[in-house]
């Protein structure tokens, strides 16, 4: 199958492709793209006000909504202004030095093209579905309202700093900034258990993935000395570091780093808080645990990305476990019936598609892909909230139907559309050009398996589009029908609000759904037109001559990150390809064609055909689902598969056995060892020592001036006495 | 002799401003007595603004101070814990006594009120500190450390009415004189040893002696001595014994002055003392002073942390955890110029906001006009008084050296300068001994915060004045805060500061040989 001219990543080594290292430009011309971190700070402290002179307005949401905006306004003015990558100091912040070392970590930010990419969607998303949530949060207004956007602002600061950060130590910061924010989000309904095991199950498993990055920036400073993007960037652009490239530790980075990104991003095997993370109120999955956070751990591999190509193997792990996880997930996702769940399991497949797309030397792919879901999944959390909003909690798709017919939801139900298309990877959607970059360079590049793993993703994709209409299909269509969910909370005539208050007598027949505003309506319908126009970018003609890809690939060509575009001279590929002199002759192929354009054909079958099928199974005859189901389940040899599905493939019941309970045993051992032998011997022995060391020290603590002074002359005569004596020793009375 | 003169500016300053107090807390005018504090305050904030401009980097370059580097950060570090230290006695000496006279109790007195002999007595201490700093000989020094510690005393004897805090005055009076005693016997010897008084010449003097085949007896003895006696006012074991009574006896706004002005002094004067006799041209000390310096740094910062786990009684608990925290600041000075005079410096900064801080807590709270005394008293804080408990927790957690915290980066800077001195071992002595403090430390951070109030705790209520509570949860927050300033504050309270170019290259080619020694 192969040709013998595939790219080997293998080949490339030790030949680390150059990488822009940035300019020093000291906060002169820039100075006010610090802004953009302040601003969120500012809104931050201004929620403190609100919240400490009891507020009970919107203004917490107008503040967030208006520095948010100013943000992002910011960072469109510095992606316009930014041609090279510079660095702009804001403060000094630790710079320690001594002989043969320094730990130099400033309040500095380093903006390059990656930067502007990642901020621009995070400020802007962010900025929108503020505004969205000051209309969703409206129950909680005078209550938690100005807790919810004091966490908005926190996040948006931390996410900045983790981005336009100038060292490890700042996206440290910043990486453990989001996850707090996630949990303070997360636990938003801390009356709710469920909530409050989500929040804490999302910080746990996050700390597995941050002590991989501790270490990685740990080993990283170890090793290079500096945890400076351009310092790192130079010392690797040199190729001037043999002895050290020899060396187990940087063999290790790469895999620390990736177990850090599967943390955030939620990535076998840690990926199972983020479907529990779907506690929090609806904006905050749209833009933590879809849009945003999650990206941060494809941020991390892109912008540490010669760290990477330093260990080729750690590629082929990324690509593998992203490829796994993205089939795990989808098939996961199939099998759920709670529609935040479901999308909450396809942000995971989609992840896994964007390391796939960085495993297999495409960082293009993994950005471009970053982009458009931020639109697309942001619109499908945000219609699933509206639904959420107005049909009291309800979100079993079995109980809510034929949503496009009813009154004042028609916006929801087409915006879901919009979102669904660009998931399922309809032809000619943003989503379909994305995901056929990452696609087809799996078949493009040459690794382990990654045949397989292209068929594989191909397969997900099949699996995304049907799952994604099975939504559309069961909720947005068919027969008008609903049952209110159980959380009557807010009928715009009670001013008394009580959280967990359900009110029985409300019942289904007095239920009326009532219908998003302004405000949802018109997030929602500036997202999905986002979303749609996501497919633009792909056209535009590149201004960096040999790349193709259009905006978002000149954007990541400007970075750290640049040598992972296909068709860049730097790219891994090129070195072969140079050997051979033609620009497309080295390209693996499937079913004997070349693979981009054989994808556009491949995906666009695939997606139509899941599209059909849930069409078929839960629109125009929604009978035969069930009998597909009821036969399914009839079968004992087939039976364990939709359960199994429907069970998440019981992963967390796995790692209950696995890891919780062993773990819960340790905890009461050790809690039993605290109570009866630290807490019972030590302490209660401790509690005697005083008296013990009492009789020692009684003779010298006795509060007795005269036996102070002995003690303290008679130490001071022995210690003189003692090094006298030494000197006399060794010496012979003179010292050196 | 100008260069003396215009070095002592903010100290003249400091008098100026004991006189203007001194009077201002006879006047018969209520009104006029309280603002006493406040005066006291503007005369240290006009000392510690005119520090810079004093201490400008020419004259620090010209000078023939031996470390004439000291006296800018040493000088600004001690105006703003002084500012502290005022600002939490605000509203708090003669409390009693200007109470009655508001009721008409009682008249006027000039000879009973003792409000403005107070900030006399503690502008005094202050201004013998930042002489220390600029000591140029013997007697310079002599004098400066007497101006700091006498002061005390009296603050001491004065704080409370009770026995107990007249008993512990003359404790540390007559500990004190013994001390005083012991390190100008010292002196005496050092002075025989090298026919010198000058600080600058007596190096020079060592200098060629260490060069001429060894230090003589006399003089390392007298060192050793001189050591040993300035140790009391670093409550430095074994000179630490009367810490525990001394801090428990007095009022607690003495004890936090006694937390850090003698303290800081005492460390200045070590280091001034042990530029003239180690360090010359990147030789290491004499090996006896090293030693004695390792021994005395590892018992002070193991019998502080032992004793404060053994503590019921707050004031005595970080008392003694003040003793560990002079063990910390004997690794940066056996660290060396450089790095770990810089640390020092450092250190008495982040220490000296940090448990002025601790004590402010204290003095925000009280039972039935009374201090409190017991840990315990402060279990379940948080319900009634959630300021002052967290402010409680923060600074606990400071003194620790909790990372994102300012005490840490402290710690930070002196095992770093330990460990780039080469005396590995000695740090991880340090570390382990942060460990155990963790102890008692978690402790005030966990009793506040987690436990819940007890029958005893529920009576204790906030202290009248306001001044103590914004004083402590102001240092709290600058816990929290100043880190993100750490670069610059490193740079202000840099002893060798960049203008000083050929004295710093000297100061590094020593510390790579101390190291080299050292390994």
């Amino acid at each position: 199958m192969m040709t013998s001219t595939a790219i080997r990543i293998a080949e490339l080594v030790p030949a680390v492709p150059p990488v822009p290292v940035a300019e020093v430009v000291e906060a002169t011309s820039h100075w006010w793209a610090g802004f953009i971190l302040w601003f969120p700070l500012i809104s931050l402290v201004l929620c403190g006000l609100c919240a400490a002179f009891r507020v009970r307005s919107k203004l917490p949401a107008w503040i967030t909504i208006g520095s948010l905006a100013c943000s992002f306004v910011l960072t469109i003015l510095l992606g316009n202004a930014e041609d090279v990558p510079e660095r702009i100091l804001l403060f000094e912040w630790i710079s320690m030095e001594w002989l043969g070392g320094s730990f130099v970590a400033n309040f500095a930010l380093y903006i390059d093209s990656l930067t502007i990419l990642w901020m621009s969607f995070v400020t802007g998303l962010g900025t929108l579905i503020a505004l969205y949530a000051s209309e969703y949060m409206e129950p909680d207004v005078g209550k938690g309202y100005t807790r919810f956007f004091s966490g908005v602002s926190i996040f948006l600061f931390a996410m900045g700093c983790l981005v336009m950060g100038d060292n490890l130590l700042m996206l440290y910061l910043g990486w453990e900034g989001v996850g707090f924010a996630s949990y303070w989000l997360i636990g938003y309904y801390y009356r709710r258990p469920e909530a409050v095991a989500a929040a804490k199950k999302a910080f746990i498993v996050n700390r597995i993935g941050d002590l991989g990055l501790a270490l990685a920036v740990y080993l990283i400073w170890a090793t290079f000395g500096t945890v400076q993007y351009n310092e790192l960037m130079t010392i690797i652009q040199s190729g001037d570091f043999s002895e050290v490239y020899e060396g187990w530790s940087v063999k290790a980075i790469p895999y620390l780093l990736m177990l850090a990104a599967f943390g955030k991003s939620a990535q076998l095997p840690l990926y199972v808080w983020l479907p529990d993370a779907m506690e929090g109120p609806t904006p905050v999955s749209a833009l933590i645990h879809a849009a945003t956070m999650v990206t941060a751990g494809i941020y991390l591999i892109a912008r540490m990305y010669p760290f990477f190509l330093l260990e080729p193997a750690s590629l082929h792990l990324v690509a593998w476990v992203g490829g796994l996880t993205a089939l795990l997930a989808a098939t996961i996702g199939m099998a759920q019936y709670d529609i935040k769940r479901i999308f909450a399991y396809s942000t995971v497949s989609q992840l896994g598609f964007m390391f796939l797309g960085l495993g297999v030397l495409t960082t293009y792919g993994a950005a471009y892909h970053v982009f458009t879901h931020a639109f697309f999944k942001a619109v499908l959390f945000l219609t699933a909230g509206a639904v959420m909003h107005g049909f009291a909690g309800q979100l079993d798709l079995r109980k809510l139907s034929g949503l496009r017919r009813m009154k004042g939801w028609r916006i929801v139900a087409w915006t879901m559309f919009v979102g669904c298309i660009c998931l399922a990877g309809f032809p000619f959607t943003s989503g379909y050009f994305s995901k056929d970059a990452i696609l087809a360079e799996a078949f493009v590049t040459q690794g382990p398996g990654f045949q397989v793993l292209g068929w594989l993703a191909i397969f997900t994709a099949f699996l995304t589009a049907y799952y994604t209409f099975r939504v559309w299909c069961r909720v947005c269509a068919g027969p008008v029908h609903y049952e209110p969910g159980d959380e009557l909370h807010d009928d715009d005539h009670h001013d008394d609000h009580h959280d967990d208050h359900h009110d029985d007598h409300h019942g289904e027949h007095g239920f009326h759904p009532h219908a998003p505003r302004f405000a949802i309506n018109f997030v929602l319908v500036v997202i999905s037109v986002g979303a749609l126009l996501a497919a633009v970018p792909y056209f535009m003609p590149n201004e960096v001559e040999g790349i193709k890809g259009g905006w978002v690939a000149d954007m990541v060509h400007g970075s750290s990150a640049a040598s992972g575009i296909p068709g860049h001279p730097d790219h891994p590929g090129s070195l072969s390809d140079s050997a051979h002199g033609d620009g497309h002759a080295h390209h693996g192929t499937i079913l004997g064609m070349d693979p981009h354009s054989a994808m556009y054909y491949i995906s666009g079958v695939v997606g139509g055909v899941g599209l059909l099928l849930a069409f078929w199974l839960h629109l125009w005859r929604r009978q035969d689902a069930d009998r597909l189901r009821s036969w399914l389940l009839s079968r004992a040899w087939i039976r364990w598969l939709p359960v199994a599905m429907e069970n998440k493939w019981y992963v967390d019941e796995v790692y209950h056995a696995l890891v919780r309970a062993p773990l819960w045993l340790l905890g009461h051992v050790f809690h039993a060892f605290d109570r009866y032998i630290v807490d019972g011997l030590l302490v209660d022995g401790t509690s005697r020592l005083p008296r013990l060391l009492g009789r020692w020290f009684q003779p010298l603590q006795n509060g007795l001036l005269q036996s102070y002074a002995v003690t303290m002359a008679g130490g001071a005569v022995l210690i003189v006495l003692m090094m006298v004596l030494m000197m006399q020793f060794f010496q012979g009375g003179a010292v050196q | 002799m100008t260069e003396k003169l215009i070095f002592v500016i903010p100290e003249v300053i400091l008098l100026a401003g004991v006189v203007a107090v001194a009077i201002l807390g006879l006047v018969r005018s209520a009104s006029l007595r309280s603002k006493v504090p406040w005066v006291a305050m503007l005369f240290i904030t006009a000392a510690g603004v005119s520090i810079p401009f004093v201490f400008t980097d020419a004259r620090i370059a010209e000078s023939t101070l031996l470390l004439p580097g000291l006296g800018r950060p040493m000088g600004l570090v001690s105006c703003v814990v002084a500012l502290c230290l005022v600002l939490m006695t605000v509203g708090r000496i003669d409390r009693r006594y200007e109470r009655a006279i508001a009721a008409g109790r009682m008249p006027f007195d000039p000879l009973r009120s003792n409000r403005g002999e107070y900030y006399v007595f503690f502008l005094l201490s202050l201004a013998g500190l930042m002489l220390t700093c600029t000591a140029s000989d013997l007697i310079w020094l002599f004098l400066a450390l007497e101006l700091t510690s006498l002061p005390t005393y009296v603050m001491v004897a004065m704080s409370r009415g009770s026995k107990r805090a007249q008993e512990a005055a003359m404790k540390y009076f007559y500990l004190g004189a013994m001390s005083a005693a012991m390190f100008l016997y010292g002196f005496a010897l050092l002075y025989g040893a090298t026919g010198t008084l000058e600080l600058s010449a007596m190096r020079d003097v060592l200098a060629a002696q260490a060069a001429d085949g060894g230090i003589g007896i006399l003089a390392v003895v007298g060192m050793m001595l001189a050591l040993l006696g300035i140790g009391f006012k670093l409550a430095a074991a074994p000179m630490h014994l009367y810490a525990g009574d001394v801090y428990e006896g007095a009022a607690v706004h003495v004890t936090a002055v006694l937390g850090f002005v003698p303290k800081a002094a005492g460390a200045v004067a070590f280091m001034l003392l042990l530029s003239t006799i180690g360090w010359f041209d990147g030789t290491p000390l004499p090996l006896p002073i090293l030693i004695m310096l390792w021994v005395m740094a590892v018992l002070t910062m193991t019998l502080g942390n032992i004793g404060a786990l053994l503590q019921r009684s707050v004031k005595r608990m970080f008392a003694y955890s003040s003793i560990a925290h002079s063990g910390y600041i004997l690794v940066g000075i056996i660290a060396g110029p450089g790095l770990g005079f810089n640390a020092v410096v450092l250190y008495l900064f982040v220490y000296g906001l940090a448990s002025t801080g601790a004590f402010a807590v204290l003095a925000s709270l009280q039972r039935a006009d009374r201090e409190i005394e017991a840990v315990e008293d402060l279990a379940g804080l948080r319900q009634k008084h959630p300021g002052i408990s967290a402010a409680m927790a923060i600074t606990s957690g400071s003194l620790l050296g909790f990372p994102p915290l300012l005490g840490f980066w402290g710690k930070l800077a002196l095992f770093v300068a330990g460990v780039a001195s080469g005396h590995v071992v000695l740090v991880i002595i340090a570390g382990v001994n942060s460990a155990i403090s963790a102890w008692y430390y978690l402790r005030l951070v966990g009793l506040p915060l987690m436990s819940e109030p007890t029958e005893r705790s529920e009576t204790i209520d906030r202290f009248d004045a306001p001044w103590a509570r914004i004083a402590a949860i102001g240092l709290a927050a600058s816990m929290v805060v100043l880190p993100i300033f750490l670069a610059g504050i490193q740079d202000e309270t840099a002893v060798e500061r960049p203008a000083v170019e050929n004295n710093a290259v000297s100061m590094q080619d020593s510390s790579v040989q101390d190291e080299a020694a050292g390994s």
